[in-house]
């Protein structure tokens, strides 16, 4: 089953994937990582990217940063085709471990804008500032090592922040933590969010994250990787803790963990 | 156990062992011809030290160590690092190296006698040759151990190839290439000396087999002493600077 979206119908979309394939070779013939998927992302919505392993997010994801060329199609940002990555429009947020640990908390935030080579009083006024917004303001010298998870994946949120990029893709930025963190970090993402108003790709693979951060769930299926159904979350924002406790919640979760289950099985 | 009492039985069992040494031979157990006392090699080597002649064959495996270095450092660690990154040339030339870093260096030695002489030249090419193996295949590790998603973070925010070089891979690899570099200088220092034993005209080795071969004990133990104290305080200053720049190693 195929969900095609239509262009939205104020403007241009901030971020468009247009019939993008990703195939890649193996020893068994081809492998179809992404089969056909397009969809947009309009402008401010935090939509979520939701799947089982092996159904090609994150193979999506890296050809919605520029990583990775799609085998046909086109990702589009503001109606302009993307072929490498653009990290002035485009902010990636990874996992922790991708923090330099030779780096102190604010040179790996100022680390984009050091590769641009912004003047060293702005990048580090910046960076200060995106570590003070995630609460880090008395952790700038300490190297990774010295942080927890949950503080580090604060820094690499930070750093994705820094360059004030229209479009963040976070690429199951919470998949390393345990859940309390999770849940805190989750809170004060969706804080920073309204504050700042981006659009966010959110990948995961937790379907209560999805269902509690999102405006929007495209849920994936596998082999091949093909969006299966987008689903929206009209529940009221800001999100707080109790709506997770509500019927609707509950079925909006439901829906995507059966749509996941059946097509699993096939 | 505390540090301070590893560190006094430490020195306890060496100075027990001195004791025991000076002793055998003091009380006639074992022929002073066979092995001097200790106090008789302590002196000797304070004599050898102070000895012009020692000094300038001392500066001639000095010489000729550094120069091994100095070569084979930015050749292994070059070679390693395009190994390691290029899959391509990699997978071609990575098991010569690996194989040839388990041959025993020094039957090749008469080749290099034949080939350059017995100078200083031969010297330091022995050197290179003992230490290239051990230094390339530490630098193809420290390339392959740089996690990817260091790659792709990079990439992800614009860094040039020439930036992801300077400002991923390398410090990456520091405290790896750090390690190949102690290990080069061991291996340098082990061919020069072997080199320098086998047959010479100047170094350390050479000093070292002459005392041997004229049964001058006193002597030969000395400068065991002398080159073993030597080896001792270059390896454990480069594993200094390997701990100083590796702290954020887990």
């Amino acid at each position: 089953m195929q969900v095609n979206e239509p262009t939205a119908q104020r403007g241009v979309a901030d971020l468009r994937v247009e019939a993008v394939s990703q195939v890649f070779g193996s020893v068994r013939g081809p492998v179809h990582a992404v089969d056909n998927v397009t969809f947009d992302v309009a402008a401010g919505r935090f939509v979520g990217l939701v799947g089982p392993s092996g159904c090609g997010k994150s193979s999506l994801l890296l050809m919605m940063a520029g990583l990775l060329a799609p085998t046909s199609g086109q990702v589009l940002v503001c109606g302009r085709a993307i072929t490498k990555p653009e990290p002035t429009e485009i902010g990636v947020v990874f996992q922790e471990s991708s923090l330099l640990p030779w780096k102190t908390a604010l040179e790996n935030v100022e680390f984009p804008l050091a590769l641009r080579g912004v003047d060293r009083d702005v990048r580090r006024s910046s960076a200060l500032k995106m570590l003070e917004l995630v609460g880090l303001k008395d952790f700038v010298d300490r190297r990774p090592h010295e942080l927890s998870g949950g503080m580090k994946q604060r820094v690499a949120v930070a750093r994705g922040f820094c360059q004030d990029p229209r479009i963040l893709l976070m690429d199951e930025p919470f998949a390393a933590l345990d859940e309390q963190t999770r849940m805190t970090l989750g809170d004060e993402l969706l804080q920073i969010w309204e504050q700042h108003k981006k659009t966010v790709v959110f990948v995961t693979h937790g379907l209560t994250e999805a269902v509690y951060l999102c405006d929007e769930v495209l849920v994936m299926g596998a082999r091949p990787g093909r969006i299966l159904k987008k689903i929206a979350i009209d529940l009221p924002r800001p999100r707080t803790y109790e709506v997770m406790a509500t019927e609707r919640f509950g079925r909006l979760r439901d829906e995507i963990w059966q749509l996941i289950r059946t097509t699993t099985r096939t | 156990m505390s540090r301070s009492r590893q560190l006094a039985i430490q020195l306890g069992i060496v100075v027990a062992l001195l004791l025991a040494w000076e002793m055998i031979v003091q009380t006639g157990v074992v022929d002073a011809r066979l092995l001097p006392p200790f106090s008789e090699v302590i002196t000797r080597f304070w004599a050898i030290l102070r000895d012009p002649e020692v000094l300038r064959h001392l500066g001639v495996t000095t010489s000729e160590v550094l120069l091994s270095f100095v070569i084979v450092t930015p050749l292994g660690i070059g070679l390693g690092l395009l190994l390691g990154e290029n899959d391509y040339i990699g997978k071609a030339f990575k098991s010569f190296f690996f194989f040839m870093a388990s041959v025993p260096k020094s039957v090749f030695l008469p080749l290099f006698i034949l080939t350059l002489g017995i100078g200083f030249a031969q010297k330091v090419a022995f050197g290179v040759f003992q230490a290239i193996f051990v230094l390339v295949i530490s630098s193809i590790a420290a390339a392959e151990s740089i996690p990817p998603d260091f790659v792709k973070m990079g990439r992800a925010f614009g860094a040039t190839r020439r930036q992801q070089y300077q400002l991923i891979y390398l410090p990456a690899m520091l405290p790896v290439i750090v390690e190949g570099l102690r290990l080069g200088m061991i291996f340098s220092i082990t061919g020069v000396l072997f080199a320098e034993m086998y047959v010479s005209r100047a170094g350390l080795g050479h000093l070292i087999a002459n005392w041997g071969s004229r049964f001058e004990l006193a002597n030969l133990l000395a400068g065991i002493l002398l080159a073993t104290l030597l080896s001792i305080f270059i390896n454990e200053t480069l594993r200094y600077f390997e701990r100083r720049l590796g702290a954020w190693r887990i």
